[in-house]
């Protein structure tokens, strides 16, 4: 719904011409009328002017505000899994756009826009062996324009958006990429630029172990011709150096890291079926309540399994504790193990305080939505599925906080 | 799932007591309503973690254009292990060592996002219905 004022009236007779635009001056979504008059006219102030009269017309709070988040992960862009749960949890499918490049990395669902930060690259693939640096490199990424068009969409302007082929390894045309209610901002760097960093409303850093990152690269690509254990092991290894130096020192500006490493639950597991995974979230972030076992601030050993819930082998096992991390207070879930059957999800979600559900039983709920991701089963899908709510619940607080936009006419 | 959508979000909603061990021979009325979605549920969290150990079978591509792309990047991941593997060779902490196992991992990741991207739609779909003569938008068959 829009407001419209004018708080002077010229006469408005004769012919008057309307035009509109949302790009905006003031940084909010707007549109802008002006009535141009012509003929002669009296005013109140007896001018004879016929300069033309613009009335700004603000959208009411809810429509004037783009939540930004970033995404922190190694496993290629916006088809992650996770990706898939946090849109999914807004409502509707994030696809890619229709039309346009077939190749394109962005996926768009109707509230959502998921932009790869790959599309930032500043040498293709060429480019990077030309001057010997890696894709994790931030000599191989234009931190400038990525400031740039975030900053733009933020403010409710549209952008053309460069586009990375991950097949070619070129770097293709444009796409247009308008303003969206929620912007995720997905890949290897979205907090290594301070002023990126500042645009960011949330941000989550997707921190997986060695071990893990071993097995499930196993998953993916034993089955291709060329590759061996070997080969993935040298590929992880080679890569670790970079990684080490320029990515992974992101998680301490994260808002929430999930950590996903191997189970303890069964001895000398090597298997990386079963996973721990520990939802570390920062305390004293705006609109971004930890979720709490029981007791919030105390420290929870809980196992699940016994009279009132039966459980297979390996079983469950949680914990809930404060810590501080990289020298910040943080509250700290894990979960330990595998679910193997609703009432276990239900039981569990259940116990869980702060986890910003609009029912009873919706992570359940959007768990079973997807029960065919990786991770339905255990911590990865519970914590990205509850990750995919607080984002939720603080993307609606933001925009109910937005101030009422004063509407104002100001003289072209 | 009747207690699930009552959106009161009254805590006291679902009996806490439900016995585990499958089946449901304790069931109340309540519990009932969650039955036949536990079922569907027993199968599916089943085959989910069938996922994680068995290979998922591969969608086939419905357009030339994309399986040649497959095709190439099946290709590419071959060529770039051996060529990783001999850049690499004697110093494996070489820049160009990094950036060819990079390369690998780059390619690998597009093969396994294309894959994943098939079991929903190829991604030639809304090319090829404004372009079904190209070359590229014949159909392709196994």
């Amino acid at each position: 719904m829009a407001i419209c004022t004018v708080y002077t009236t010229p006469s408005l007779n004769s012919t008057c011409s309307i035009s509109t635009t949302s790009k905006t001056q003031l940084g909010f979504h707007q549109k802008q009328v002006v009535f141009y008059s012509s003929g002669k006219k009296t005013s109140k102030r007896g001018s004879n002017t016929t300069s033309p009269y613009v009335i700004t017309c603000t959208t009411s709070a809810g429509d004037s505000k783009t939540v930004v988040i970033g995404l922190a992960a190694d496993s290629g862009c916006g088809k992650s899994t996770f990706m898939r749960r946090l849109t999914s949890v807004f409502g509707g499918a994030a696809e890619p756009p229709k039309g346009g490049n077939p190749d394109s990395n962005t996926l768009i669902s109707d509230t959502t826009t998921v932009i790869c930060l790959d599309d930032y690259h500043s040498l293709d693939r060429t480019g990077r062996k030309q001057k010997g640096v890696t894709a994790l490199d931030p000599r191989a990424n234009d931190f400038d324009l990525m400031y740039e068009q975030v900053k733009a969409l933020k403010d409710g302007i549209p952008v053309d958006k460069p586009i990375y082929n991950h097949v070619s390894g070129l770097l293709d045309p444009p796409e247009l990429i308008k303003p969206p209610k929620i912007l995720v901002i997905e890949g290897l760097h979205p907090m290594f630029d301070s002023r990126v960093r500042d645009l960011l409303d949330f941000s989550i850093y997707l921190d997986i172990s060695n071990e893990v990152k071993f097995a499930w690269k196993i998953q993916r690509d034993m089955a291709e011709r060329g590759h061996s254990l070997e080969s993935i092991k040298a590929s992880i290894e080679a890569r670790k150096p970079d990684f080490d130096a320029y990515i992974d020192p992101q998680k301490q500006y994260a808002d929430a890291v999930i950590e996903v490493l191997p189970t303890q639950l069964i001895p000398d597991d090597n298997e990386g079926k079963i996973l721990r995974v520990r939802l570390i979230m920062k305390e004293g972030v705006e609109f971004f309540n930890p979720v709490y076992l029981f007791d919030e601030g105390s420290t929870i050993s809980w196992i699940p399994c016994g009279r009132k819930l039966t459980c297979s082998y390996p079983g469950i096992k949680f914990f809930y504790g404060p810590d501080t991390y990289f020298g910040h207070e943080v509250s700290v879930l894990e979960m330990d193990g595998q679910f193997d059957r609703l009432d276990e999800l239900i039981y569990v979600e259940s116990h869980l305080s702060n986890i910003s559900t609009k029912f009873y039983g919706e992570v359940t709920q959007q768990m079973l939505k997807h029960a065919d991701f990786p991770g339905s089963s255990n911590g990865t899908g519970l914590f990205q599925t509850i990750v995919g709510l607080k984002i939720r619940d603080l993307f609606e607080q933001l925009i109910s906080t937005t101030a009422k936009t004063p509407v104002e006419a100001t003289k072209a | 799932m009747a207690c699930l959508v009552a959106g009161t979000g009254v805590v006291g909603c679902c009996p806490r007591t439900v016995r585990g061990g499958g089946g449901g021979s304790s069931l109340s009325p309540r519990s009932e309503a969650l039955s036949f979605s536990k079922e569907s549920v027993l199968v599916r969290m089943g085959e989910a973690k069938k996922g994680l150990t068995v290979k998922a079978m591969a969608v086939a591509p419905k357009f030339i254009g994309t399986q040649r792309k497959e095709q190439q990047l099946a290709e590419m991941i071959e060529k770039k292990v051996i060529e990783a593997k001999e850049v690499c060779g004697e110093d494996g902490r070489s820049d160009e060592c990094k950036v060819a196992w990079d390369e690998v991992e780059e390619i690998s990741q597009a093969k396994a996002d294309l894959r994943l991207r098939l079991e929903k739609q190829d991604p030639l779909e809304f090319f090829c219905q404004d372009n079904p003569e190209t070359d590229e938008c014949r159909l392709y068959e196994d």
